[in-house]
């Protein structure tokens, strides 16, 4: 058999994946493509109407409609990174008997997928936007787009360590649940940071993704800023996160690859 | 050519370690076709699968510059809920194939696997026939230095039997086989050389008559 070189090998196989996620994703049902960005614009609309029923329209003179959506993308983006890869390596035992697919690359392959859908989504709500008349102005596109891929790195590096856990821990999936159920609630999405008391704020800025969430707010809307916004602490979380799974990873990919789950 | 060099491998289990191989040292030329011999549990399907490289040993090295499939078993692993088409494409893909080569694999697969309709189903209306049918020809597909066939001839029909070994023959012109069965028939019709695992040793005999007869011996000796 002809010999390739690593690169052409490793590009093959995450395009491969990437395809064969996007296909099952897309094939379930005859409305399969419809559902998959119908879905998340679904749950985001319902809470728009919620919130700007019960809060009225605007506080901080900020659009709430953009910021919710705003907040709701990134996050669900996360959200589907971290939580699919609690089954990455026991749903896709399959895969490794192919030698060149290794376990990361699901992970890899999966962050490219759901960054994928929530561009679609973005490009979907920006037109809705356009054509609704909303304020679309942002203030710097350079910096969102720079924590967006942050918070990318930051979701692959969590997801990473997830995968590696819930290997040897079955149950802890539903800890990872719980997990990014409280995240969701703390993670200033349908809140404006500036609009909560001191105190309670001081606790929100321990969780990694409100300082994400309150970046892409600031460099977005021009009433906002990243004032508590702390770059060590993404910083620090990013490489602690991303450090830990890579050598977990380095150490146990072997036994992943062979399900062997003797400690 | 393949060369172990003192590998060990064991399973760890609540009563301590289960050796599949202590320390063996093993040279399999090149261009010979190896029937793999032992007796259940003895470590055939793991010798198949550290081959192929997705089972590693405990010490010790597998050293080879040939390229080998992925270990074709009874269970084999595609995507339940795409089609076997789209299983095909996908397995194709991850080996580089351009579309031509995807094209003209999808066509000889579909033939030879005679899934008529079942191709453009989803594998998991498959039985369990019809997926080693279609991972058999899928593996035949391919431009190996090695096959790794673990127990895949035994199934199917009596007809289909005498195809896929007719098509293995016709095959391994090409390239070479590592053979797993408990048919001594065919692995006598189709491999010169054998390997026996007994108690984590791997014994290798130039001839597979041989190899059977050790094979058979121990059986025996176990027995009584």
């Amino acid at each position: 058999m002809k010999k390739r070189n690593p690169f052409t090998i490793y590009r093959a196989v995450i395009s491969t994946l990437v395809l064969r996620e996007l296909n099952i994703r897309f094939s379930s049902g005859t409305l399969g493509y419809f559902w998959a960005f119908f879905e998340p614009f679904l749950q985001i609309l319902t809470l728009i109407v919620i919130k700007v029923a019960i809060f009225g329209r605007s506080d901080d003179d900020v659009d709430f409609a953009v910021y919710l959506a705003l907040g709701f993308i990134s996050f669900n983006m996360f959200r589907h990174i971290v939580s699919s890869s609690a089954n990455a390596f026991k749903g896709n035992r399959g895969l490794f008997i192919y030698r060149q697919v290794r376990p990361i690359d699901t992970i890899v392959s999966k962050v490219f997928v759901e960054l994928f859908i929530s561009s679609i989504i973005l490009v979907i709500f920006t037109a809705i936007g356009i054509y609704f008349g909303f304020d679309l102005n942002v203030k710097n596109t350079g910096m969102v787009f720079l924590a967006y891929i942050w918070l990318v790195i930051f979701s692959f590096s969590f997801a990473l360590c997830v995968a590696i856990i819930s290997f040897y821990f079955i149950n802890f999936k539903k800890i990872v649940s719980l997990l990014i159920r409280v995240m969701f609630f703390t993670s200033a999405i349908f809140y404006t940071l500036h609009s909560l008391p001191a105190e309670l704020r001081e606790y929100l800025l321990y969780n990694p993704m409100t300082h994400f969430m309150e970046m892409i707010h600031g460099y977005y809307f021009y009433t906002l800023d990243d004032r508590y916004v702390s770059y060590n602490y993404m910083a620090i979380w990013t490489v602690a996160l991303l450090y830990s799974g890579l050598w977990l990873y380095r150490m146990l990919e072997k036994r992943i690859i062979s399900n062997d789950r003797t400690p | 050519m393949i060369e172990l060099h003192n590998v060990t491998k064991y399973f760890k289990s609540n009563r301590g370690r289960k050796y599949i191989m202590r320390n063996v040292n093993l040279t399999i030329p090149s261009g010979v076709n190896v029937g793999i011999l032992g007796r259940n549990g003895a470590g055939k399907s793991t010798m198949m699968r550290m081959l192929g490289q997705i089972e590693f040993p405990n010490k010790g090295k597998i050293i080879s510059s040939n390229s080998f499939s992925w270990p074709l078993a009874l269970s084999t692993s595609f995507v339940p809920g795409m089609t076997g088409r789209a299983n095909v494409k996908f397995v194709c893909k991850l080996y580089g194939k351009n579309d031509a080569e995807v094209k003209s694999i999808i066509e000889y697969v579909k033939e030879f696997s005679e899934l008529n309709n079942y191709f453009d189903m989803p594998i998991s209306s498959y039985s369990s026939g019809m997926r080693s049918r279609l991972s058999f020809g899928l593996s035949l597909s391919f431009d190996f230095d090695y096959l790794l066939i673990d127990e895949t001839l035994s199934t199917g029909d009596t007809r289909f039997k005498g195809k896929a070994t007719k098509a293995l023959q016709e095959k391994i012109e090409k390239c070479n086989v590592l053979l797993v069965g408990h048919q001594m028939k065919i692995l006598q019709d189709i491999c010169h050389a054998g390997i026996v695992l007994n108690d984590g040793n791997a014994y290798y005999f130039d001839n597979i008559n041989d190899a059977v007869n050790v094979y058979e011996d121990i059986n025996k000796s176990k027995e009584n």
